[in-house]
């Protein structure tokens, strides 16, 4: 069990330098993950902490102590890949015990550490196939069951469900949560899938460009998104974004008029999630009149394009309630979702 | 349908009329030859069956010849293959990608020269009194060392310019396919704390099985086909010391007594414990 603590981390390719100024710290038993677009620099990271890629300058520390120049067999980690990145040619059971075989221990010391792993993750069955011989969850578990045996003070995970179809990913995703309660080891889980980070994580670190964009728990960054980088990139379906300039203390575009945030001036952008625009079927106080462009049925709910004015926005409803194309009715914002940004700087206002 | 069985007659018939009058017809002769008393200085001979055969096993050089040969396939199949892995593995590990550009083209020069070249320029390299090879311990020591002379040493100098030519060449080989490999099992394997040497031994050769045996293969059918290294270095001298079977059987053939007869039933021999040992070797080794 340790802490990770990032601070300044830097990585230049050459003259490119793809991470800068990197801060972070990651107490004990915290599970962590680091969210972004790819190219954002998050798998570099996790692969700079992991000890595969060299770090170029700043301080990693990993329980306290400096492991910038260790060896990865000498952090502590433990690592599971996305595309699993076990050994072809060996059984599961060797691929397992490879770590321990290689650390010396004893025979009976390894089958006695094999035996729970292997229960935990249900492959008693597999043990002598190779692994061209298993599913892709299948394998997967194997390679969770490789990095778990260590026993190791972090666990890294570097979008270990991206390879898997939609049903297994969510069994897996399942039993990775499952396991760090059990385990409680320290886990950083690099992903592009909002949801998987929404549901794993303790906290979210969201990145873009090599930075971290925000920093939080999934409820803090999903109802206060600090940039407008964050607003559109959690949350689905996205957020509705509407650009005004500042008018008399008003946001106004014609139809819309809306009270600016205090002091404002300049571009605004004002954000808000379709799930909280308000449809209503008759004129109300504050509400304003829209058009429905087009209605998609997603289950559950139904998202409806709508136009209001110059603007166009998605609103979500419940599936039940039946639109039609090219119906009049309006809307409303409840004030409380609103999320107003700095169009130029992208910050929240 | 017809026209469905008859197309792989049509594709494959011409590469077979090559082939049965390029191989077989050459071989039946040889066999047809092998059990006559045919020699070059009469013009015609008489069937003596299978009495060539059986001289073989009383024929203390060709018993020689026998033992020379499966140690010449041994010493250089095997040296081969782990100075080519040796080399393949150190380029992967030290050298960065120009270095290894450089180095591959630098390894696949000995290849490409014609082995009777290489046999010739070796040769004068090692020669005792004009040699490059040599020359360190006439410096040194003042003695003319004649390697080329003494049974082991003459031996060795063949293999080594053997070696020189294949190992070099199949460890860009090796090295190429050791590029191939995922990374993330060799990244895995570093994960789980296994040392440089040990990531090869336990990962990326054994990864490597299958075409590290075909490499093994055409490198064991290429070292049969030594005559030409042979016949300019040492002439399967000295002595009997570096005479392989093919050598022994021209020297029968075309040198000493014109023995045509004997030295086609040596190369009838020859290709039937090839053919028995390599469908042998193959069948193991792709178990």
């Amino acid at each position: 069990m340790a802490t990770v603590e990032c601070s300044g981390l830097r990585k230049c390719y050459g003259s490119h330098e793809v991470i800068r100024d990197f801060n972070l710290s990651i107490a004990d038993h915290e599970f962590v993950v680091f969210l972004g677009p790819s190219g954002c620099g998050k798998s570099t990271l996790l692969r700079m902490i992991a000890g595969l890629e060299d770090i170029t300058g700043g301080d990693l520390l990993i329980g306290g102590t400096r492991v910038n120049d260790n060896d990865p067999g000498e952090r502590g980690i433990a690592m599971v890949f996305q595309n699993y990145a076990l050994y072809p040619h060996m059984s599961v059971r060797q691929n397992i015990t490879f770590a321990l075989e290689r650390a010396g221990d004893s025979k009976e010391r390894i089958a006695k550490r094999l035996a729970p792993v292997v229960e935990s993750l249900g492959l008693d069955v597999y043990l002598d196939r190779k692994p061209t011989e298993l599913s892709g969850g299948q394998q997967q578990r194997v390679a969770i069951a490789r990095a778990m045996i260590k026993t190791p003070e972090v666990f890294l995970f570097d979008e270990p469900l991206s390879n898997l179809d939609a049903k297994l990913r969510g069994h897996l995703r399942v039993e990775i949560a499952r396991l760090h309660k059990t385990l409680k080891s320290t886990s950083i889980y690099v992903t592009h899938d909002q949801l998987e980070a929404m549901t794993l994580a303790d906290r979210i670190v969201l990145m873009y460009q090599g930075r971290i964009e925000q920093m939080g728990t999934p409820e803090e960054i999903y109802s206060r998104p600090a940039t407008l980088f964050a607003a559109g990139f959690i949350g689905t379906p996205n957020m509705n974004f509407i650009t005004f300039t500042v008018q008399e203390g008003r946001l106004r575009d014609g139809t819309l008029d809306l009270p600016a945030p205090e002091g404002v001036t300049g571009h605004v952008t004002l954000g808000i999630r379709p799930g909280a625009v308000e449809v209503l079927d008759a004129p109300a106080h504050d509400a304003i009149p829209a058009v429905v462009e087009r209605d998609e049925f997603h289950g559950e709910t139904r998202l409806v394009a709508l136009t209001c004015g110059v603007q166009g926005l998605m609103a979500a409803i419940p599936a039940a309630r039946k639109l039609h194309e090219g119906q009049n009715l309006f809307i409303r914002f409840p004030s409380q979702s609103l999320h107003y940004f700095n169009t130029d700087t992208g910050r929240r206002l | 349908m017809r026209l469905g069985r008859s197309l792989p007659v049509v594709f494959l018939g011409p590469a077979l009329m090559v082939l049965i009058i390029l191989a077989a017809v050459p071989t039946l002769y040889a066999f047809n030859i092998s059990l006559q008393n045919r020699t070059l200085s009469a013009p015609d001979a008489d069937y003596i069956w299978f009495a060539n055969y059986l001289a073989m096993f009383s024929d203390d050089r060709f018993l020689n010849a026998l033992w020379v040969s499966l140690k010449w396939e041994v010493l250089t199949v095997s040296a081969t293959m782990i100075v080519s892995m040796g080399l393949a593995i150190a380029m992967f590990e030290a050298a960065s990608p120009r270095w290894r550009k450089v180095l591959s083209i630098l390894f696949i020069i000995p290849v490409l020269l014609p082995r009777v070249c290489a046999a010739f320029v070796w040769k004068f390299s090692f020669h005792p009194l004009y040699g490059a090879v040599t020359w360190p311990a006439r410096a040194i020591t003042g003695d003319t060392p004649d390697i080329l002379s003494s049974p082991a040493g003459a031996m060795f100098a063949v293999a080594f310019v053997d070696v020189w030519q294949w190992g070099l060449f199949f460890a860009v080989i090796i090295l190429k396919l050791l590029e191939a490999l995922p990374p993330q099992p060799l990244e895995a394997a570093r994960i789980d704390r296994a040392k440089r040497w040990e990531i090869h031994a336990y990962i990326t050769l054994p990864m490597l099985k299958l075409p590290l045996i075909s490499l093994l293969l055409v490198k064991a059918i290429e070292s049969l086909r030594s005559f030409d290294l042979v016949y300019v270095m040492t002439r399967g001298g000295p002595g009997v010391a570096t005479e392989t079977l093919d050598m022994y059987a021209y020297s029968q053939g075309f040198i000493e007594a014109g023995n045509i007869s004997y030295a086609s039933g040596m190369a009838v021999v020859m290709l039937v414990l090839t053919v028995v040992m390599f469908t042998v070797i193959w069948k193991r080794l792709n178990q």
